[in-house]
């Protein structure tokens, strides 16, 4: 009876709760659809990110991350990369050199970083690969080719075919030129990766930079789901016990990701935090005036013998219909919209600049959302929380109320 | 008889200072169980505050009060609760019904207050629905009924538990003269046949003519108590 009691008691003031209710649905529904979106970008810049560079994981000499530098190479086995590639979260293994040099032509020169990369691997993997704007990606067996970034082709003056010499210090330390010609020119979005960046097949880095067969710098790992990074992390370092190999997750690799991810979700939060304190002081003020307005009530309600405690009961209850009905109209508003635009996106780019980057990766404008089961039920979770626990302080005032004074 | 109600040089006091009220001055009362008391007196006499200091809902400001063989003044407010949920019936002069719930849910308040199994406390409140005249309105909220169904409904709700008295604030105050006298001849009623003790207090005549026992109370002192010759 109590619970038919809190469920009549809501609906006393159509109106009011009508309010409240699609209040609380639209805060949460506002709230899933930003940190959704929010998430979705994370989710592709990670995605372009990683496949573009070493992986989710990746395998490299320990003191690489300290002084990046061709010597401190790493010899990859066979047996290894396949024991790897066989676990049922790996995607992919990508090997790679990556050195910096000089790129130089007829018109001038410029700092440039050097991938060498399988060619073929990277078709499956990096998104690079389908950013050709003129030429051809490069092939496994091509020798001296490269693809360079329109920014840099553009200040070299370089078109397809034309040399290109790039200067560089190998392994031994001597300085080295090495003649090649432009196959491709790729364009990312990124003044930095368009500007000096330069992939060439793996076999024709290893001889720029004087470095024997079997090595690398580092070899990636693709995982087909970024969750499951965690565990293949361990899983890996347990098939890597080898010291001078180190296993590392893609946020110790590219750490200036990592980093504007975890500050931008800290402003998120803020904002949503607000959001959300918006909504609550709205169904705060609902369930205070709804008590105020039944003092007397109450004080019928205890003078029958009513328990405080079967009081706060009804007032819980009063404020666990009105948080689930607002959740629910919350979840489905938000679910969907953002399942809408995880499926088809939102195309920002009469919003955004051209060019957009986020610490210097470029970013596409036609944004996805990311709905996951964790998101809807912690964001649900915290909205309907938080409505109980605001609930706290009608539920004191009602028990409170002077009876004799209330029914004289 | 059983006495229900034992008073003993009660005294209750508002304010302090200047604004210092004596609502009660040293009452001593006795009611036995299966009377029909009427108490009287002009507004502002102490009659809400003695109904109240006997209903558990006010406490004293000295003197000994005895509910039901129990002296209230050592129970707690919980005890208080459970004393006037089992023992005691409240009728006020506003009805005081839930406006939600309809005159079944309202009546059966008091018995799901006690954890009476749902099919048995149905049945007693629509034996007491019917006893009290409102039969196949049990299902009408509060708006749908008269101020004197209304009032039905507050008199089965106070009498559904069978308690040991049932105390009435004015019940006839809010309602014409011919439905008051109805109303006052029910409860004359469930007195005769049922056993149920009411004390009530009224400033209307024709409620102090129906009651056999008949207490007059001025500036919170009992002037009058005995047989009503009215």
């Amino acid at each position: 009876m109590i619970v038919r009691l809190a469920w009549r008691s809501i609906w006393r003031n159509r109106r009011r709760t009508l309010i409240t209710v699609l209040s609380i649905g639209f805060g949460l529904g506002c709230a899933i659809f930003f940190i959704a979106v929010a998430e979705g970008v994370y989710a592709q810049l990670i995605r372009e990110v990683v496949r573009m560079q070493a992986g989710h994981i990746t395998l490299e000499n320990p003191d690489y991350r300290e002084a990046p530098a061709v010597d401190l190479f790493l010899r990859v086995s066979v047996p290894l990369r396949s024991r790897i590639e066989r676990l049922p979260e790996v995607e992919q293994t990508k090997l790679i050199v990556f050195g910096q040099g000089m790129a130089r032509s007829g018109s001038g020169n410029i700092g440039a970083t050097l991938m060498g990369v399988e060619p073929s691997v990277e078709q499956l993997t990096s998104p690079l690969a389908k950013r050709i704007v003129n030429g051809r990606y490069l092939d496994d067996d091509d020798g001296p080719w490269v693809v360079v970034g329109s920014e840099l082709a553009q200040r070299l003056n370089l078109d397809l075919g034309k040399k290109l010499v790039l200067t560089t210090n190998d392994v031994a330390g001597t300085l080295v030129d090495t003649l090649c010609r432009v196959k491709g020119i790729f364009e990312t979005g990124s003044v930095e990766i368009d500007g000096h960046f330069i992939q060439t097949p793996l076999s024709f880095a290893r001889r720029v930079y004087g470095l024997p067969e079997n090595t690398v710098t580092q070899m990636g790992v693709v995982l087909r789901r970024p969750e499951t990074q965690q565990y293949a992390l361990q899983t890996i370092k347990g098939i890597v016990p080898d010291p001078t190999v180190a296993v590392l997750p893609w946020q110790e690799v590219i750490p200036e990701i990592s980093s504007y991810i975890k500050l931008d979700r800290g402003s998120n939060l803020i904002f949503q935090a607000l959001l959300i304190f918006l909504i609550l002081f709205t169904i705060f003020n609902t369930l205070l005036m709804s008590v105020l307005e039944r003092q007397r009530e109450f004080a019928v309600l205890l003078a029958l013998g009513t328990k405080p405690g079967q009081l706060r009961l009804q007032l819980l209850l009063e404020s666990a219909f009105l948080g689930l009905m607002g959740c629910t109209i919350g979840l489905i508003l938000g679910g969907l919209v953002s399942w809408a635009v995880q499926v088809w996106g939102i195309d920002l780019q009469s919003l955004l600049e051209e060019g957009f980057t986020i610490s210097g990766f470029a970013v596409s404008a036609k944004m996805h959302a990311r709905v996951t089961p964790d998101l809807l039920l912690n964001t649900t979770g915290l909205v309907l929380g938080a409505t109980l626990f605001l609930s706290l302080i009608p539920m004191l005032r009602a028990t409170r109320v002077s009876i004799v004074d209330q029914l004289r | 008889m059983k006495t229900i109600v034992r008073l003993q040089n009660v005294t209750k006091d508002y304010g302090q200072g200047q604004a210092l009220t004596h609502a009660l001055r040293g009452v001593n009362l006795e009611i036995e169980s299966g009377e029909f008391t009427a108490m009287a007196g002009p507004s502002g006499s102490g009659k809400s505050t003695l109904l109240n200091i006997i209903g558990g809902l006010d406490r004293p400001t000295s003197g000994k009060v005895e509910v039901d063989g129990r002296e209230i003044d050592s129970l707690s407010n919980t005890d208080l609760g459970v004393l006037r949920r089992d023992r005691l019936g409240f009728i006020f002069q506003n009805y005081n019904l839930i406006p939600v719930l309809t005159a079944l849910e309202n009546a059966e308040y008091v018995l799901m207050l006690q954890g009476m199994p749902t099919g048995a406390r149905r049945d007693r409140v629509r034996e007491v629905l019917q006893e009290v005249g409102l039969e196949g309105l049990e299902n009408r909220y509060p708006r749908q009924l008269s101020g004197g169904q209304q009032q039905r409904v507050a008199i089965a709700r106070a009498i559904v538990s069978e308690p040991a008295l049932v105390l009435a604030d004015e019940p006839t105050a809010n309602v014409d003269s011919k439905t008051g006298l109805a109303l006052l001849d029910l409860m004359h009623r469930l007195n005769e046949e049922k056993g149920v003790t009411f004390f009530f207090s009224t400033h209307e005549e024709a409620v102090m003519k129906a009651a056999r026992r008949l207490l007059q109370l001025e500036d919170g002192v009992i002037c009058n108590d005995g047989p009503n010759h009215m």
